[in-house]
């Protein structure tokens, strides 16, 4: 009686949660099946999911919104622009925050420890408080509407430079005292033993930073104005504010902006919902 | 014993060239931005002149001038608003999901589920904005047509100004899947023996819902509704795409999107005046800071 009981409870729960995965997932579904259908077939009384033609009912699928997209409205060059962006900026970052981690958790030396609460109190600043004297210094240095000034303004993390050095501190310290007494310098520690054992928080960070840089859109906003090196996002934002009710086209847009990112998360899933969760609890 | 010497002098040395790096960056791009920041909110700037002293002539401004200002007290609210509804829809329905996928305990399932319903997170807003710009659409929009199918009458979503901001809220909602992650762990992190001894003392799901599982998420909960608030007090990438970008009316229908980071951003690159900007964005960074004070001050510091 009681397993009854609760085998129902377990089918009306599956039950709402599939009902719920159409709330969340269905808004792409119908992104990319409107990215398929000719502009004459979008609007229709009665929404359908697969293409079909209006007057002969013919189910289809047609790609010509992807090459209309691709060849009218420079999404192409936003494409190649934002995968130099988002792999320099990653690695980059990757870099310096591993090296600064390295630093703060396996060396001494003289204040390390203020300088670490001074970084991490930076955290707090909203970035709309700092987007503007940022913008004046990437002026300054000429980095304004350049890749570059995408890349090099936003090379650090403090969040990332948290994660790795929790890590790097729970490194045993006999690994390094034993690869010390076998002659091995700072750099080789660095390099050989803290960044190999670290595989899983440097592929955390790698793609939660990887999405991030895919995803940022109020940056480039400010630092370019020149259309041929706008990012899929800003060019996603164009044709989302001008292309009135072309929604085919703009499907087809969003669908390239998305798709990337949808494959990269799919791949690293695992990773990322363990980070998250250990992340959002420790604060 | 004469090599570990040599190690210990030269690890303040490397200690420092590593983390020189992210020093100079830190400086640069963070630490000086901030000072620059509260510098110029003291002052008349274009980001072209050079800033003139003003002394707190635009903060006082900002509060008290309403005809030079007339929508700083407008878009606070409409921040305010925006937040009263986003933040407990999102965590109202990650609670929801997390509990519901907590009750099925299949792992398979489960995995299934969370990264569905984490996919909403990882799409940018931009196209967030674009896909439901066409969800919401007044005349062939899925949300309309399936409204009317019901019997019931559909909306102008975006386009009338008593909906429009609850409208967007409801795509802050859609992102619900962080919140749900956590809480799931959250949940994880309830010891079983609790539900036993209720069952024992005869409690029903009701009372353990109310004496057990939503006491023990309180730490979680807080947590949530802080984070949450910071974000929403920042919203600003879908509002822009929707209503700012491509020379937009920049506040929505009848302004009432206007949200704070609009205001800061109509300010700094439409009508040119970085520093009443950089004294908004200041006030901005002062609430803020508030919230997360008051995070620090109740919540627990170890609840792991």
């Amino acid at each position: 009686m009681k397993n009854r009981k609760r085998l129902i409870i377990k089918f009306i729960a599956i039950l709402v949660l599939s009902v719920l995965t159409i709330v969340m997932v269905g808004p792409f579904a119908w992104m990319i099946s409107t990215s398929l259908k000719k502009s004459s077939d979008v609007f229709t009384e009665i929404p359908t999911l697969l293409p079909r033609d209006k007057k002969t009912g013919e189910i289809y699928i047609n790609f010509k919104n992807y090459l209309n997209v691709f060849k009218y409205s420079g999404i192409g060059k936003a494409f190649l622009n934002t995968i130099i962006v988002t792999f320099s900026a990653t690695v980059l970052n990757l870099l310096i925050n591993s090296m600064a981690a390295f630093s703060f958790a396996c060396t001494k030396w003289p204040a390390r420890k203020k300088i670490f609460a001074l970084l991490l109190s930076t955290m707090m600043v909203p970035f709309y408080t700092i987007l503007i004297p940022m913008l004046f210094i990437t002026k300054s240095l000429h980095l304004y509407n350049s890749l570059l000034g995408l890349i090099i303004p936003m090379g650090g993390s403090v969040y990332n430079l948290f994660l790795m050095k929790q890590f790097f501190g729970n490194i045993p310290v006999d690994l390094f005292e034993a690869a010390k007494i076998d002659g091995i310098g700072w750099f080789g520690l660095y390099r050989k033993i803290a960044l190999p054992l670290s595989k899983p928080v440097l592929t955390v960070v790698g793609v939660t930073t990887f999405i991030w840089h895919w995803n940022s859109y109020t940056w480039p906003l400010v630092v370019i104005n020149d259309p041929t090196n706008y990012t899929l996002q800003l060019q996603l934002s164009l044709l989302v504010s001008s292309s009135g009710g072309r929604y085919s086209l703009m499907m087809a847009a969003a669908t390239v902006a998305v798709f990337p990112i949808l494959i990269v998360f799919i791949i690293f899933q695992k990773y990322l919902i363990k980070g998250i969760t250990l992340t959002g609890l420790k604060e | 014993m004469k090599k570990s010497k040599i190690f210990a002098s030269r690890e303040k040395l490397a200690g420092i060239l590593f983390a020189l790096p992210m020093l100079l960056y830190a400086g640069v791009f963070l630490i000086a931005p901030v000072v620059l920041s509260l510098f110029f909110s003291f002052t008349k700037w274009n980001m072209r002149s050079t800033p003139a002293w003003v002394g707190i002539d635009n903060y006082v401004n900002l509060l008290t001038d309403s005809v030079k200002y007339p929508y700083f007290w407008h878009s606070l609210k409409v921040t305010l608003t925006y937040s009263l509804l986003a933040v407990p829809m999102t965590i109202i329905s990650g609670l929801v999901l997390a509990l519901i996928i907590n009750s099925i305990r299949k792992e398979k399932l489960e995995g299934f589920f969370k990264v569905a319903f984490y996919l909403p997170v990882i799409t940018s807003s931009v196209a967030v904005a674009a896909i439901w710009k066409w969800v919401y659409d007044p005349m062939y929009g899925l949300l309309n047509t399936f409204l009317e199918a019901i019997g019931l009458k559909g909306f102008n979503w975006l386009g009338d100004s008593k909906i429009a901001l609850f409208a967007v809220a409801i795509l802050a909602a859609w992102g619900c899947g962080g919140t749900m992650l956590i809480y799931l762990a959250g949940l994880k992190g309830i010891p079983d023996q609790l539900y036993e001894s209720a069952k024992i003392d005869g409690a029903s799901s009701f009372r353990q819902f109310f004496g057990i599982t939503l006491p023990m998420l309180k730490p979680t909960t807080f947590f949530l509704v802080v984070t949450t608030t910071i974000g929403s007090f920042q919203v600003f990438d879908i509002v822009y795409v929707l209503y700012g970008a491509g020379g937009g009316s920049y506040g929505g229908p009848d302004n009432s999107l206007l949200t704070f980071t609009m205001y800061i951003y109509n300010h700094a690159f439409r009508y040119e005046q970085m520093g009443v900007a950089c004294a908004m964005s200041f006030i901005l960074f002062i609430i803020i800071l508030i919230l997360t004070i008051v995070q620090f001050k109740f919540l627990p510091q170890r609840y792991d």
